[in-house]
């Protein structure tokens, strides 16, 4: 969600040089007789995968005694499409790829399908019926997010602060988010006072437009949907400003210490949390079950999904994300997401459960 | 940050003689050839500051009346929302941040070189600020120290000093060109933030830090009711410092004149910018202390602090924000060093010629490198000033920053040839970007329309300004 958004297609271009000429990992060769599951990653710079996908996979693998390999694209589509064949060549029988550009990475899906190694797209689209597709809901997590916000006024003047414009999960989440509110929207019950995109998900950029619509509506709003944490970091601040925090609710999503910390105090509603973790165990099991049987469609717990760009019929998993509120901060905690002080920092004890 | 104040009213932030800053000496000797022109010309003003002025003054009237039209309407003159004390408060602070940096980026582009790192670095340096006073302090002399948020900003603005300064190493003492050193830059520091904290948000920071950006806590109001004064009375008192002191420049320089012989402005004219800079400061504390502090958190501190509210509310002045201080403060501080300083002379002498100005014995290398380094050290008060506003440090802030205040620096009149521009400029420039900014999420246009805007009004605003030089020149 926080990608760093490229100033400009040239240095986009230039970043792909620099970074493309990095050598790959992953040199191991496999033994013939256990189970090789093969990862293309997009690019081990993003935090997440590193420190949290990759282990989860790991783990599940080796409990399973199976080997695990992978390749690092550094965010180039020609560095992955060779990385794929050398993962095909060390004996890989299922792939699992995060796509740099999922529509470029096809010769390599082909490639790979061609010699009998199932493929999985994780957590980005390959939109190819003939492979697998894993991830968290995003839609899911926008309709969460609306879901949550209503609970809480279901009527009123509702502000949208909406992700990067450049990032095609910002539309799937405000979809997401009017899906659920607009029979509401409708009957005139909600209406829609200010809303904007925030270039760069730039936190400072979402406080700003937020003071903006607090000035022209007079401080006259009852509910933020904000689309991720960092955005509504920034809406927390433009309300404390007017001090107001803490009795407008603001939506948002990544389970951020920051903003799970300002759960528990009280100045945001709810937080979608992805736990990534869950997505890579997850990923590994499908992977462990198409290297038994490469039919899709037997994967346990598949569902189909044709919500794609070209509407094709994909086999998938769509896993359902958590809402965190002030009711349920105990299972962050208990999953070791965050410390439980960095979590109470600052909040008045036994004010919610998980701050005793 | 409380003795900003002294600290800024050492210089008025506008001063009538603005023939030297720069190199256009003259510039305006000959354009008008008319009466009128005549007339204003020997007010010195300068033309293009003026012109600026006036386009801002359209934009404000106008964006006043599109928001009461397609905005949530107002209460204004104009039946909008954005001539209303709140909104020109929230301007000022908006406009801070990039107005202190755009003042450096003056001195980088008119030395004939160029800074695209700063919205990177300005993150990272809010990265370390953050660290600094979240991780490493609490440690040793624990949380809400009365000195942390000093220490995290001596921190952050030793750290920009030291990356600026490495910054003009490389481009002066080795010879790569600011372009790609600064490009690089801007990559490796955005990385560099992202690699500080994993990516984590550093948040809520030190109460006293976030002061330096604002809000009903860091501004001249409360300051005045912690000393037990009324509201409104620092910010008065900084305002009639700020006239006194300009009218002290005005009539020293005038004896100056006199005493070279040289010729003087006309006493009315005199007169008559001495009218118009004191309507301007004293106009813009008296709107400053209009904007009261939000109802709810006059109520909390009335609770606190135990006072009945009155009937009607409790009604106190917000007044002018610290980090508006810190940018008329830098302002005035840039502005004595490029015209009363030698390395500012050196600098436009620099970019006007630079072999000329080799061959006449000044150390290029050693000015450019001092430039950079400046420059380091005013994005650590910019990043104090936006970390501070946010109550975060976020790694993706700052983002789009080097583009902002690169324009904000152009549309003040500084030319990217090198040898010209103007520190007032540049932050009248940085005040123009941002109203349109500010103004046009007031009437409810997207980010796309805002950024189409933004750029059609720099391509116009250079373009007007080519025109008129080259008319000048004839």
């Amino acid at each position: 969600m926080q990608r760093l958004r490229m100033e400009t297609a040239a240095l986009l271009a230039m970043a792909v040089a620099a970074t493309g000429t990095m050598a790959s990992v992953g040199a191991v060769t496999a033994q013939a007789d256990e189970t090789v599951v093969a990862v293309s990653w997009r690019e081990f710079q993003e935090e997440r995968w590193a420190l949290r996908d990759k282990p989860a996979i790991q783990a599940v693998l080796e409990k399973a005694g199976a080997q695990y390999i992978e390749t690092d694209a550094a965010g180039s589509a020609e560095k992955q499409i060779a990385d794929i064949e050398q993962l095909i060549n060390q004996g890989a029988d299922v792939i699992l790829i995060l796509a740099v550009d999922p529509s470029a990475v096809g010769p390599a899906v082909n490639n790979a399908i061609n010699n009998g190694v199932p493929v999985i797209g994780y957590d980005q689209l390959i939109e190819d019926p003939r492979t697998f597709y894993i991830t968290f809901d995003n839609v899911e997590v926008g309709r969460m997010q609306a879901r949550a916000i209503q609970d809480v006024v279901p009527e009123g003047r509702y502000v949208f602060i909406k992700g990067n414009p450049a990032d095609p999960n910002s539309d799937f989440l405000h979809g997401g988010q009017l899906e659920v509110l607009k029979v509401a929207m409708d009957a005139g019950k909600i209406v829609n006072v200010g809303e904007q995109y925030t270039d760069g998900w730039d936190p400072s950029v979402a406080q700003r437009n937020m003071d903006q619509i607090l000035t022209d509506n007079d401080n006259n709003v009852d509910a933020v949907v904000a689309s991720n944490d960092g955005t509504a970091g920034g809406v927390v601040a433009a309300l404390a400003s007017q001090g107001l925090a803490g009795e407008i609710p603001v939506s948002g999503q990544d389970a951020d210490n920051a903003a799970l910390n300002r759960v528990a105090l009280g100045t945001q509603t709810v937080t979608v949390w992805k736990d990534a973790r869950q997505l890579g165990a997850e990923a590994a099991r499908v992977a462990l079950q198409l290297a038994e049987n490469p039919d899709l469609n037997a994967v346990e717990g598949s569902t189909m999904f044709s919500d794609g760009p070209n509407g094709a019929n994909m086999v998938s998993i769509l896993l359902e994300p958590t809402p965190i509120t002030r009711d349920n901060l105990q299972l962050v905690v208990d999953a070791g997401w965050i410390a439980a002080d960095e979590l109470c920092a600052g909040v008045e004890s036994g004010s919610v459960d998980a701050c005793p | 940050m409380n003795d900003a104040a002294p600290d800024q009213a050492r210089k008025a932030p506008r001063e009538p003689d603005t023939r030297s800053t720069g190199g256009t000496p003259g510039g305006i000797l000959g354009t008008f050839r008319d009466k009128g022109g005549a007339l204003f010309r020997s007010t010195e003003i300068d033309a293009r500051l003026f012109g600026l002025v006036v386009a801002l003054g359209i934009s404000w009237i106008a964006f006043d009346f599109a928001s009461g039209i397609w905005g949530q309407g107002g209460k204004s003159i104009f039946g909008g929302s954005f001539l209303t004390p709140r909104n020109l408060w929230n301007l000022s602070v908006q406009t801070a941040s990039i107005a202190v940096m755009a003042t450096g980026m003056v001195l980088v582009i008119v030395s004939r070189n160029i800074d695209l790192s700063v919205g990177s670095l300005l993150g990272f340096l809010a990265m370390i600020m953050g660290i600094t006073q979240k991780e490493i302090l609490p440690a040793i002399i624990g949380f809400e120290n009365e000195f942390t948020w000093l220490i995290a900003l001596g921190v952050g603005i030793a750290v920009g000093a030291a990356i600026g300064a490495g910054h003009g190493f490389i481009i002066a003492y080795l010879g790569v060109p600011a372009f790609i050193v600064t490009l690089g830059g801007l990559l490796f520091w955005r990385g560099g933030a992202f690699v500080l904290a994993e990516g984590r948000t550093i948040a809520p920071l030190d109460s006293t830090f976030r002061k330096i950006g604002g809000g009903t806590d860091g501004s001249l109001g409360r300051l005045s009711v912690d000393l037990g004064l009324g509201s409104e009375t620092l910010g008065w008192v900084l305002g009639i410092g700020v006239v006194l002191i300009f009218i002290g420049v005005v009539v020293h320089a005038r004896r100056r004149r006199r005493g070279f012989g040289f010729v003087t402005r006309p006493l009315w004219a005199e007169l008559l910018v001495v009218a118009i800079g004191v309507a301007l400061v004293l106009g813009a504390i008296r709107v400053l202390n209009a904007y009261p502090w939000p109802i709810r958190v006059a109520e909390r501190f009335a609770e606190a602090r135990d006072i009945p509210i009155p009937e009607g509310g409790l009604i106190l002045a917000t007044g002018v924000a610290y980090p508006v201080l810190i940018m008329i403060g830098v302002a005035a501080v840039m502005t004595f060093l490029v015209r009363r300083r030698e390395f500012g002379r050196y600098v436009f002498a620099i970019g006007g010629n630079p072999e000329a100005a080799e061959l006449s014995g000044i150390n290029v290398r050693w000015t450019v490198m001092k430039t950079f380094t400046l420059m380091g050290v005013l994005v650590a008060i910019s990043a104090a000033i936006t970390s501070g506003r946010l109550d975060a440090a976020v790694n993706s802030l700052g983002i789009l920053n080097e583009l902002f205040v690169i324009a904000a620096a152009v549309i003040g009149g500084t030319s990217l040839a090198g040898g010209i521009g103007t520190i007032p400029g540049a932050v009248l420039g940085a005040l123009f970007m941002q109203t349109l900014q500010s103004g046009m999420v007031l009437i409810g246009f997207g980010t796309a329309q805002q950024n189409m805007v933004i750029g059609a009004v720099l391509v116009a605003a250079v373009g007007i300004d080519a025109a008129y030089r080259r008319r000048a020149a004839t």
